[in-house]
């Protein structure tokens, strides 16, 4: 009796139980295409589609090759028509077209997710094998699959063999040999595939208060703090958490560091406003990377500028355009760019210098943070935020470039609650939620 | 630039495209396309066109297709430009050798657009690296980690399909449509946007707006499409 393949269904049910509770997965066009509707709604998986919409938010090009490549992806599903024992892969499309070679978004899927796997037929439409030793299209990837679900087998690669850990029903280890070009290692807890959906659900990230979620703060981190020089848009609330908790010797990166206080834009009368002041005066801070670090008053010098006279912090100026572009490179995979901004002035003292048709431009740097700190109006309980007029500011900027983002926000909804059309930061870019309470004013 | 934005028709408002121009045409699927817009470039008649688009002719869209068949796209830069037995016109004209065919992956293609909407003169990316992309290009390691180095990408004209426009020419698209039509606004010097509705200024939500005004040079109303046509 011939061998039973697994139909495109099958493996799609096969690749779905490498999906996490929550995890951000990015579908190849085809055969993955099939894997969102073999994952139960309940597990809570992110999938990033080739139209550029991550579920039902629609994303503009950039964003969602931006997300692609930001390192938040924590599975790609591409679809191959050849593999090799190095993870080199080729992909459908490219294969399809001898001598064209197109990409489609397969290249840019693999460059930045976490985990690469696989889906193809185990044998081509010509009898021989879709494993391989090395490729005979040109490679979409290079060394980057782990690990391969064909109609007949489930395959890892590891340090450059092919382990074979799970049979198709009916398959034994002679047979899949039989058909796969490369030597296969056995692994010692070889199975039968289980095509059992995967469980489970993500954890909530809502927060019962600042404190709780920004607890694990520690000593020394590098912390995003949003605004923009008066009060609006700032996490006032999470600022003064972070003050009780008394993480120190942090790097802030702000457009300010601290002036909201000095220049009391609207602030009621016997009162300050809350801002990174609360931290500086508290010894909390050891550096700034900063554009507008001092008062715009020689009168009424902001904190910062106080303890930067006593040779307390450090500073990095940041021309205000150049950091929000090095915040986006960090959550969008750029490691650096060429910007024109500061070339030729004191900004570019000690910077790669390069002249592109004729315009001077200076390199800078990508910049990521272990935390931000940011604040939005409304968010959904899966973290999709929206803002409120200018207080978007920094905000949705750093959110996609921190490890960890904990949002602030007047007013947590349930998912379905917000238009996909007005969500500005998804859920993906947002770890923890916290609700403002009603009585917090952002003034002391 | 003009405040008056809202044009008369496709064909007035792509009237100066000149041989040898740069395209971008923001849409490539059936609904999200700009039809007229093709149309009218049709009529234009401009040659040796380089049109940038993403996945063409998806979907039973035709607009690019019908362009080539004209005989004024010397070049296309796509992710995809046809896809298997539908290539079509695109696929023979590419195999005779008369359309100089670009591949590009499709987020690098996204970003250099970005780049140029946005001033900036080049960025590293990790996509491509080992691969055919990466070849003659300029590469850097950061961090113990290897990047290739992309140039922007600036056009002469975009194409775009948005949902609504003001007369002021911010836009709002609907689901997918937003994706390349967002990004191809910025990066040419005259963009040109085909929508459903126009409304006055003040008739979009600030907060919903995804290009702004700035970016957009000229406005026309979509006729009504025939699915059939």
């Amino acid at each position: 009796m011939p061998l039973s393949k697994l139909d495109n269904a099958m493996m799609a049910r096969r690749a779905a139980r490498e999906i996490a509770p929550g995890a951000v997965v990015a579908v190849d066009k085809g055969l993955p295409q099939l894997v969102p509707e073999a994952t139960p709604p309940m597990l809570g998986a992110w999938f990033c589609h080739n139209n550029g919409t991550l579920g039902d938010i629609p994303l503009g090009a950039a964003d969602a090759a931006a997300l692609a490549r930001s390192g938040c992806v924590d599975l790609a599903l591409v679809n191959a028509v050849q593999v090799s024992t190095q993870g080199d892969f080729a992909g459908v499309l490219n294969a399809a077209h001898p001598g064209l070679g197109p990409p489609g978004n397969v290249v840019d899927l693999v460059a930045g997710a976490r985990r690469v796997v696989a889906m193809l037929p185990h044998v081509g439409g010509d009898g021989g094998p879709n494993l391989v030793e090395s490729l005979s299209s040109p490679a979409d990837g290079v060394g980057c699959v782990d690990a391969i679900v064909t109609d007949a087998a489930f395959i890892e690669i590891r340090s450059g063999r092919l382990v074979l850990s799970e049979l198709a029903p009916g398959w034994t280890v002679a047979d899949v040999e039989a058909v796969t070009g490369p030597e296969l290692s056995v692994s010692p807890s070889l199975r039968e595939m289980d095509f059992t959906p995967p469980t489970g659900q993500p954890a909530t990230k809502v927060y019962p208060d600042g404190t709780s979620a920004i607890a694990d703060l520690p000593n020394g981190a590098t912390v995003f703090i949003d605004g923009f020089g008066g009060p609006g848009g700032m996490a006032h609330y999470l600022l003064i958490s972070l003050r009780d908790l008394g993480s120190r010797a942090l790097t802030i990166v702000s457009n300010t560091a601290g002036i909201a206080r000095v220049v009391s834009f609207g602030t009621p009368p016997g009162k300050t406003a809350i801002d990174h002041s609360v931290l500086i005066e508290n010894g909390q801070v050891a550096k700034a990377i900063a554009s507008f670090p001092v008062s715009p008053s020689v009168s009424r010098p902001s904190e910062f500028e106080l303890a930067y006279r006593r040779g307390e912090v450090d500073l990095e100026l940041v021309p205000q355009g150049t950091l929000a572009e090095r915040l986006r490179a960090g959550g969008a995979g750029i490691p650096a760019f060429y910007t024109p901004t500061g070339a030729g002035t004191l900004i570019g003292e000690g910077k790669e210098q390069r002249t592109i048709d004729g315009r001077h431009y200076i390199l800078e740097y990508g910049l990521r943070a272990d935390y931000a700190i940011i604040r939005a109006h409304k968010a959904d309980t899966l973290g999709n935020l929206v803002y409120r007029g200018t207080s978007r500011n920094f905000n949705a900027v750093m959110a996609p470039a921190a490890r960890i983002t904990v949002v602030e926000v007047d007013e947590i909804v349930q998912p379905g609650e917000l238009d996909t059309e007005e969500i500005v930061t998804p859920g993906i870019f947002v770890q923890r939620i916290v609700q403002r309470p009603a009585d917090f004013t952002g003034y002391e | 630039m003009s405040i008056f934005k809202v044009y008369e028709n496709a064909t007035v408002a792509v009237a100066d495209v000149k041989d040898g121009a740069t395209v971008l045409i923001g849409g490539t699927a059936r609904d999200s396309e700009p039809t007229q817009l093709l149309a009218g470039l049709i009529a234009n008649g401009a040659r040796n066109l380089t049109c940038v688009c993403d996945f063409g002719t998806w979907d039973g869209a035709d607009g690019v297709s019908r362009l080539a068949e004209a005989g004024q796209i010397a070049r296309l830069i796509s992710p995809c430009p046809f896809i298997g037995e539908s290539g079509g016109v695109l696929q023979t004209l590419w195999a005779s050798g008369e359309l100089a065919v670009d591949v590009v992956p499709q987020g690098t293609l996204a970003e250099r657009l970005r780049a140029a909407g946005a001033g900036i003169g080049g960025v590293f990316v990790p996509a491509g690296v080992g691969t055919r992309f990466g070849r003659d290009k300029e590469t850097r390691v950061i961090d113990g980690v290897e990047y290739l180095f992309e140039p922007p990408l600036r056009a002469d004209y975009a194409l775009l399909r948005a949902h609504r426009a003001d007369k002021m020419g911010n836009l709002v698209y609907r689901g997918p449509l937003r994706s390349w039509n967002s990004v191809m606004a910025t990066a040419a010097r005259v963009c040109v946007a085909e929508v459903d509705q126009i409304g006055d200024p003040g008739a979009i939500d600030p907060e919903l707006v995804i290009t702004p005004g700035i970016f957009v040079n000229r406005i026309v109303a979509t006729a009504p499409v025939s699915r059939e046509g």
